[in-house]
């Protein structure tokens, strides 16, 4: 149980023309869990990387538990690390894997056995003790990777991707053990995944970041609520955000040939109209403009349409119920739930402030 | 599964592939294997060949150079796989801690395993003179002028003179194997042994040097059957001697069959019966001893 | 203090690996000073720096003593030898890796034991068979023994290349019509070509260098390899220590040369199967 604060850290690698951590502050409370995410390459992972202490600094200040740890050691900084394949030693059993950290930090043999034992019956590792980890399935070598982990009680748990190489069933299950073990063990996890259900599912809170930076922090549902701006509407939500061209008179929106009238004013101009594809509604009552179907998918639970609206280059996606009665061709009348909606502004994506 | 027509294995273009190969393999090597058996039951003159049956193993088994050459190639092969693979890792390990220059480092010290045996042979023949070799001028000139020695003149020191010459080869060779070992070691790994409290001892004692273990005893095997056929540098710089302390199987058997008295070729034709057992049986011994036990799969 | 201890540690590595490069290549060093130095020069100091650079020992070595027979006999027998391992070897190669029979694991095997042979064990029947069949002496001859002394060792590395071959290339080439010896030719071939390289630049080096086979199967003056040259040469002019370090950087200056362009190549072909 520790805290963790990110001061301005930024990481160069020499020769890039771009950092590849640009001056990160994050403060990550005691027995937190909170998420790093983002697509490949935005730093989350050198972000990682720097807290356990197997990347160096280049500027900024990391603090654990309030206590500066720039140049303190990975070994001596208390923390544990989970990473994506796993890293577990090909050469030991399992037991040993666990076991490993713990002799040598000098921990009394009783003591080893007896926390390795704990954690293999919490773990449900307790017969493959034996085990070399080539004779483990998948599934298997993430939950000793855990093990070792836990079993070195550590102040911050570091998870790097852990869930990517397992497939779909495993990681829906994991997901679940992760979220159990956090509440257990009360303890400050810091995870990075690019998986957004993830993120959403398991995190206190969530950090998204992009090229280096972070865009936006919070909880998961106020993150997906209110985006800060094109990148995280479209990232976070799936099918993602409909991000539309448009332009604003007084209080009229003009998407397309649609016209929208606005509860509010706003400025006026180009913008972009955000809405997320739950947020649109096949109503005959009020619509605010017809579309053309060009795609049925029906995934079962829910069908997903693509739509045109005349004017509006981009497809227009909409979450409908179970079976909807529409067919490639034919025009719908669509609602927006224009409370829900987003309005961006064109060149930076940042997200506009609503007027009162 | 269903018999399609592509299951039939195209029988004529394999054969055509392989028969070029096993043409020359069956004339030049297989055939010839058995024909040194043979011979070694015969005796083998320019114009005759006259079965003798087991009177030449009889021979051999009494003959004292042989055995003494055997000694001495096994001496060989025993002592110099040990160091050259032992300075090869720990240079490995060096260079693998990037210490700056690596590339040229890595390029410098392969050049030795390059060069002709004699080419090497004849530098090193010029590094062992007495009067003015490289090994004893530097003796001198650091003041240990008592030191100095007839290197590959004294039967006490020319197998193991000789036997630095090719450590001096086939370091830098091991070097570089090792140091591809090593880079090919996965770094997540190496990184949780960091976290698990591993300075660098410990890391190399725990992690790195079993996960290498299999290349390491590649390593060892490898210089083991390499210094088992030794020839061209004792034949470049001591011929065997001085009184036969440098004589290995392989020249003594060339001696025996193209510088005798008598032209027999069947007695030394039982010298490489017997030495191509003794060879395999090591090998086999050898792959035996290092086999691993588990796939290491990471 | 930690930083200082550390500068330490590295300054002492530094060290040690300055001082091996020098005792790994400072035998070459001096050969190469002492071959465009004359023996005199050489007999005063044996390890000064050349003041007049003698070039002209390079041609004289080249000219006056058959050096550029012994070159050519050499490059002829190397250049061969290479290129008929090369076709038969990758010929081997694609039928061990590709095709599924069953013998094909024993037929590898005894291939692949061979290399394990010590050449004690061939050399007494090669050189009887030469002599019978009129070879000994012969180039000829000698190109023969080394393609089937290096024959193994090549269809070793390059059976595990081919092997690693997606096999979808393959069953696409099938599909597409094309006959057995063209999917050789077209897909295995040239997707395979850098291990190819990786063993002509070693089979090129290792029978550059080989000199067992070639004293034993030569004896004829005007046949005679560079390694025998050289030895030759040494016994011909045994004080003429000059005379001799010309001769041998003559001697390493391909090797040098193919090193200077293909290291990587190179130390890839030399340490190929090792690394396990």
């Amino acid at each position: 149980m520790a805290t963790v604060a990110l001061d301005g850290l930024s990481k160069r690698y020499p020769g890039a023309a771009q950092p590849a951590v640009d001056a990160v502050s994050l403060t990550i409370a005691h027995g937190e869990f909170f998420v790093l995410l983002g697509p490949s390459g935005c730093g989350k992972s050198t972000t990682l990387r720097m807290i356990a202490g197997l990347e160096s600094i280049s500027s900024g200040k990391l603090e654990i538990d309030g206590r500066r740890v720039n140049e303190v050691p990975a070994k001596d900084r208390d923390i544990a690390m989970v990473f994506q394949s796993y890293a577990l030693y090909p050469h030991m059993t399992v037991f040993d894997n666990l076991a490993f950290g713990l002799r040598r930090r000098a921990v009394p043999r009783a003591e080893i056995d007896r926390r390795v034992g704990a954690v293999a019956e919490t773990l449900g590792l307790a017969e493959l003790l034996a085990r070399k980890p080539h004779a483990l399935s998948g599934g298997q070598r993430q939950r000793v990777a855990l093990g070792r982990a836990i079993v070195r009680d550590p102040k911050v748990f570091l998870f790097d991707e852990p869930l990517s190489n397992l497939d779909a069933a495993l990681r829906v299950g994991m997901r679940g053990e992760l979220a159990k073990l956090h509440r257990r063990l009360e303890a400050t996890m810091i995870y990075v995944t690019h998986d957004q259900v993830e993120a959403m599912t398991m995190g206190d809170r969530i950090c998204i970041m992009n090229g280096g930076r972070v865009v936006q922090t919070g909880a998961p549902l106020e993150v997906y609520r209110a985006p800060a701006d094109t990148f995280v509407a479209a990232f976070l939500g799936s099918p993602p955000t409909n991000l539309l061209p448009a332009q604003i008179a007084g209080s009229v929106l003009s998407l397309g040939e649609a016209r929208v009238t606005l509860p509010r004013r706003a400025a006026a101009g180009e913008v972009v109209f955000g809405i997320r594809p739950e947020d649109i509604r096949l109503d005959g009552a009020a619509p605010h403009a017809r579309a053309e179907v060009v795609a049925v998918e029906p995934l079962g639970a829910e069908t997903i349409l693509r739509l045109r609206l005349p004017g509006v280059a981009t497809e227009v996606l909409v979450r409908a119920a179970r079976t909807v009665p529409a067919k490639p061709g034919e025009q719908v009348p669509l609602a927006f739930d224009l409370e829900a909606a987003y309005l961006f502004e064109p060149a930076s994506g940042r997200r506009l402030a609503r007027d009162s | 599964m269903v018999r399609s027509s592509v299951d039939r294995q195209p029988w004529g273009a394999i054969v055509a592939f392989l028969l070029p190969a096993f043409v020359v393999y069956t004339a030049l090597t297989a055939y010839p294997v058995l024909r040194t058996f043979w011979n070694s039951l015969h005796r083998v003159l320019p114009r005759s060949e006259d079965f003798v049956g087991l009177a030449n193993y009889a021979a051999l088994a009494q003959d004292e150079l042989f055995w003494k050459a055997v000694r001495n190639t096994f001496v060989w092969a025993g002592v110099a796989p040990v160091a050259e693979v032992t300075i090869a890792l720990l240079l490995a390990l060096a260079l693998y801690a990037r210490v700056p220059g690596m590339r040229f480092f890595r390029i410098a010290w392969f050049t030795p395993v390059l060069m002709s045996y004699v080419v090497v042979g004849i530098i090193w023949v010029w590094i062992y003179n007495y009067d003015w070799g490289a090994a004893n001028a530097l003796l001198r000139a650091l003041g240990l002028g008592r030191w100095a020695q007839a290197w590959i003149g004294d039967p006490q020191l020319a197998l193991p003179s000789l036997i630095f010459v090719t450590t001096w080869m086939w370091t830098g060779f091991n070097m570089v194997v090792l140091l591809a070992a090593l880079h090919s070691l996965p770094s997540e790994v190496i990184e949780a042994a960091e976290l698990d409290n591993c300075g660098w001892g410990a890391k190399l004692v725990f992690v790195i040097i079993p996960l290498i273990k299999a290349t390491i005893l590649n390593l060892l095997v490898l210089s083991f059957i390499g210094k088992m056929k030794i020839f061209d540098l004792v034949w470049i710089t001591t011929k065997g001697g001085p009184l036969w302390s440098t004589e290995t199987v392989s020249t003594y058997l060339y001696k025996r069959a193209f510088e005798w008295t008598s032209f027999d070729l069947g007695y030394p034709s039982t010298i490489a019966a017997v030495w191509f057992v003794i060879v395999l049986g090591a090998v086999l011994v050898l792959t035996w001893l290092f086999r691993q036990r588990d796939r290491l799969e990471y | 203090m930690r930083l200082s201890g550390d500068a330490l540690l590295r300054g002492l590595v530094l060290l040690v690996l300055a001082l091996y490069t020098a005792f790994a290549a400072g035998p070459f060093l001096w050969v190469a000073t002492m071959s465009v130095r004359t023996t005199t020069e050489i007999s005063l100091d044996h390890y000064a720096w050349p003041e007049i650079w003698h070039w002209e020992k390079f041609p004289q070595a080249w000219f006056n003593s058959n050096y550029s027979v012994y070159f050519e006999n050499s490059l002829l027998v190397v250049l061969a030898a290479v290129a008929i391992l090369t076709v038969v070897g990758s010929m081997a190669a694609h039928c061990f890796a590709r095709y599924r029979f069953r013998l094909n694991r024993l037929l590898y095997f005894v291939i692949f034991s061979a290399i394990i042979f010590p050449p004690q064990i061939t050399i007494i029947a090669l050189f009887q068979i030469l002599v019978q069949y009129k070879l000994y002496n012969s180039l000829l001859g000698l190109t023969a023994v080394y393609v089937a002394v290096q024959l193994p060792l090549t269809v070793y590395i390059l059976e595990s290349f081919f092997a690693r071959i997606p096999s979808d290339l393959f069953d696409a080439a099938r599909m597409d019509g094309y006959p057995e010896w063209q999917i050789f030719w077209k897909v295995s071939l040239p997707i395979a070509a850098p291990a190819i390289a990786t063993t002509v630049i070693l089979n090129t080096i290792l029978l550059w260098n080989e000199f067992l086979y070639a004293v034993v199967l030569i004896t004829d003056e005007a046949k005679r390899t560079l390694p025998l040259g050289i030895q030759r040469f040494m016994g011909d002019q045994l004080e003429d220590v000059g005379m001799i370090a010309t001769g041998l950087m003559i001697a390493i200056v391909p090797v040098v040369l193919i090193y200077a362009f293909f290291s990587e190549k190179l130390i890839q072909g030399m340490t190929a199967g090792a690394v396990k």
